[in-house]
């Protein structure tokens, strides 16, 4: 066990794998000699050297089509978008022609698209999305979020691994200000299964990225039997512990900073509406951001998108009704 | 807008139909907002006037007390009319024996305000709970928002102790259709006389055997069938009066030839020509496919004293009514003297039952597993029927009998099973020697 920030805990799965795995390669905007906007792949090329650490164009369409190739091809290609934000640019070819290829001709596409994501430092409409709810409705695509350093690591090693193109949601707001211990060499996370990040019976907040530190905190402050499911992955979603959790609680919150409408929430609230109903006892809520742009406004940031106040009081509302 | 001091008592304020635009020559009260006694605010509104075209609020024009109200709501007045006084020296705050207090605004929820009674409402897991444990809901204090049944309180109920409260049923059902939980039903209990029935220890005396080998063989087929199959049975009423004639001329002739004609194998070769044009009720059930057989393996149903059996005539489609006869008669004979290969029980395709023979004239045979359908030929018997005489309806004496075939709804529909039915009779009804 080393302690990690949840970004070394992405440089060092990443690491681990293109050290294994000769296939392994990355490519992206700035990711070379710069070593990435985030630094993720600092000092990579000095240890892969510059064939397996590509500096692309800035061109999205083009780093995604350039990773299916190399991936039909037998490599494992691992991009990064800049900002996940950008992926809108590459989005005909992850959607249409990766998410595709095995159910049109059988082809398998193994890659990774790292997606930094996420608000809260004031970075405008276009650096602040969580985009994550256009990839779960996109069949053939895996989509993961991690919450922890270990499972930064550990989910981008199985993503790197599985044989589909996966959508990796790296959440900017949790690069250095989440630590934790994180399993030295190989650590591999399964993907399709929750984690249950804090145990309890009286309400169930189901959770991903961001808003999991957001939860945890909540139900620790409040000093509630409050129980938090980390999602992990979103595609596919872990269902038997969800429903085994909605089912033991009865209420259901489920946070997440993206945006409303449409999105895993609703998913995950349908199934448990669907699956549990003769469980809850209390409406399933939703704590996501309004459907609106992410504004640049520092207030007006904190206003859309979830705070701690709102998880407590949300928590605070569910745990009286 | 002119409102103006009048010459009355100094402190007195009027409030006046205003000029609303220059063609509005009057207005009338809808209503006042305030009233008599009533604290005023200058410029605040003190009552709504409506015109031809617009309505109007009225201002103030000063801060005091609502001495009197002149025009009553619903009285046109012309511009310029006193609508109302106000006491300009009035001191708000002095209490004034008929004045107006507005009713505080109601406590938004979750701030500590009144809740509305939710006692009644019950969520889901608060039914089935209730129902489980046999609690009567309306003697449950909630501790929910306004007064809500919370699963807590149950669950609290349910653990104290010394509750009154009936333990769960043994059996949970399914918390929802897709649960993979299958409870094991309990033991049927069915009533005889009104009593329970008598369970073994209470069985009258009698003697015991063990099933054969052959009698415990069917018994787990046929249970087998019945749970696998969606069984569902069709009957037509055939006419046999051709086949009867048709018999009769060619029985002598075949008895020479050592094979006995029976009805049976007319039946049969009507079968076997129908499932040519029907492949549906020549096929069987493999997992969530359906096989649809090439050649015809017709199993005949063979009662013997130790049960039933069913040997298998290979690709029937290829044989005469003659062939078909022979191999009836062959095969019959065979497992009557024990003398069936195993080779001669498998591989069926569909399957033909005669308990006809015993005078049966209805029945609802199991499937023969996995086939789809199995046709049953019930007794000839001769029974009155109308038929298309020469001056319209008459009754005939005619050999009528049922075929009854069950078949498995899993594969096909009443409509199909009917078709296939309807085409055998036809075959009977209309035969022909080919």
């Amino acid at each position: 066990m080393a302690e990690m920030t949840y970004l070394e805990g992405i440089s060092d799965g990443l690491r681990e794998e293109m050290r294994r795995d000769e296939a392994v390669f990355c490519l992206g905007e700035d990711i070379g000699a710069f070593g990435g906007a985030f630094k993720v792949t600092d000092g990579f090329i000095d240890e892969f050297g510059a064939d397996r650490v590509l500096d692309t164009p800035l061109a999205e369409n083009m780093i995604i089509g350039a990773s299916i190739g190399a991936a039909i091809e037998g490599m494992r290609p691992v991009c990064e978008m800049q900002f996940a934000d950008f992926i809108s640019c590459g989005f005909d070819q992850l959607v249409n022609v990766a998410g595709k290829l095995h159910y049109r001709q059988g082809v398998s596409v193994p890659m990774v698209v790292r997606l930094p994501s996420g608000g809260g430092f004031s970075g405008g409409p276009f650096h602040s999305q969580n985009p994550e709810a256009w990839f779960v409705q996109a069949p053939g695509l895996k989509v993961v979020a991690p919450a922890t350093a270990a499972d930064a690591k550990g989910l981008l090693v199985s993503a790197i691994r599985d044989p589909n193109p996966v959508c990796f949601m790296e959440h900017k707001g949790l690069y250095r200000h989440v630590k934790g211990d994180v399993p030295e060499g190989e650590h591999a996370v399964p993907l399709g299964e929750a984690r249950l990040a804090r145990e309890g019976g009286e309400l169930t907040v189901i959770a991903y990225g961001s808003a999991v530190p957001l939860a945890l905190q909540a139900a620790d402050e409040l000093d509630e039997d409050i129980e938090v499911l980390d999602l992990r992955t979103l595609n596919p979603l872990d269902t038997e512990a969800i429903l085994a959790s909605a089912r033991k609680t009865g209420k259901v919150l489920i946070a997440h900073e993206a945006t409303r409408s449409c999105g895993v929430g609703a998913e995950v609230a349908s199934l448990v509406s669907e699956r549990a109903f003769e469980s809850l006892d209390a409406p399933v809520r939703r704590l996501t951001a309004p459907d609106v742009p992410i504004p640049f406004s520092p207030p007006l940031e904190q206003a859309v998108l979830p705070q701690l106040d709102d998880m407590k009081e949300a928590c605070r509302e569910l745990l009286a009704y | 807008m002119s409102s103006s001091p009048t010459d009355g008592p100094a402190s007195l304020v009027e409030i006046v139909m205003p000029q609303m635009g220059v063609s509005v020559a009057e207005g009338t009260i809808v209503e006042w907002s305030k009233r008599p006694g009533d604290w005023v605010e200058r410029d605040e509104t003190v009552c709504l006037v409506t015109t031809d075209k617009v309505d109007v609020e009225i201002p103030s024009p000063a801060a005091g007390r609502l001495a009197r109200v002149l025009v009553e709501p619903g009285d046109t007045v012309a511009v310029g009319t006193s609508l109302a006084e106000l006491d300009a020296a009035a001191r708000p705050g002095e209490a004034h024996p008929e004045e107006h207090r507005e009713e505080p605004p109601p406590a938004r929820r979750g701030e500590g305000g009144q809740e509305a009674d939710r006692s009644a409402f019950h969520s889901p897991v608060v039914r089935r709970m209730a129902e489980e444990h046999g609690i009567d809901l309306s003697s449950v204090q909630g501790t929910g928002i306004g007064g809500r049944i919370r699963k807590r309180d149950l669950v609290a109920m349910i653990e104290s102790p010394g509750r009154d409260v009936e333990p769960p049923e043994e059996h949970e059902r399914p918390l929802h259709i897709e649960s993979p939980y299958r409870p094991e039903a309990p033991a049927p209990a069915t009533e005889a006389n009104g009593d329970r029935v008598p369970t073994g220890d209470v069985l009258p005396e009698g003697r015991r055997e063990a099933m054969s080998p052959m009698r415990s063989l069917i018994a787990k087929h046929m249970t087998e069938s019945r749970r696998t199959a969606a069984h569902c049975t069709t009957v037509v009423e055939v006419d046999l009066s051709r086949v009867v004639a048709a018999r009769k001329e060619l029985r002598e002739g075949m008895e020479r030839r050592g094979v006995p004609l029976t009805y049976l194998a007319f039946v049969a070769s009507a079968a076997v020509d129908a499932l040519n044009r029907h492949p549906i009720l020549n096929a069987s059930i493999e997992g969530e496919e359906i096989v649809y057989h090439d050649d015809v393996n017709l199993g005949i149903a063979v009662a013997l004293d130790e049960g039933l059996i069913v040997p298998v005539i290979r690709r029937a489609q290829r044989l005469s009514l003659e062939g078909l006869a022979s191999e009836v008669y062959e095969l019959a004979g065979r497992a009557r003297n024990g003398a069936l290969e195993p080779d001669d029980v498998a591989g069926g395709t569909f399957t033909i039952t005669n308990p006809g023979q015993f005078g049966a004239v209805l029945a609802t045979p199991i499937i023969n597993q996995p086939q789809v359908a199995i046709l049953d030929l019930e007794a000839v018997v001769k029974r009155p029927v109308v038929v298309d005489g020469e001056d319209g309806d008459s009754i005939a004496i005619r050999p009528m009998t049922n075929l009854c075939m069950s078949w498995d709804h899993r594969a096909l529909d009443g409509a199909a099973a009917a078709r296939f039915l309807g085409d055998v009779k036809d075959r009977l009804e209309g035969w022909e020697a080919r």
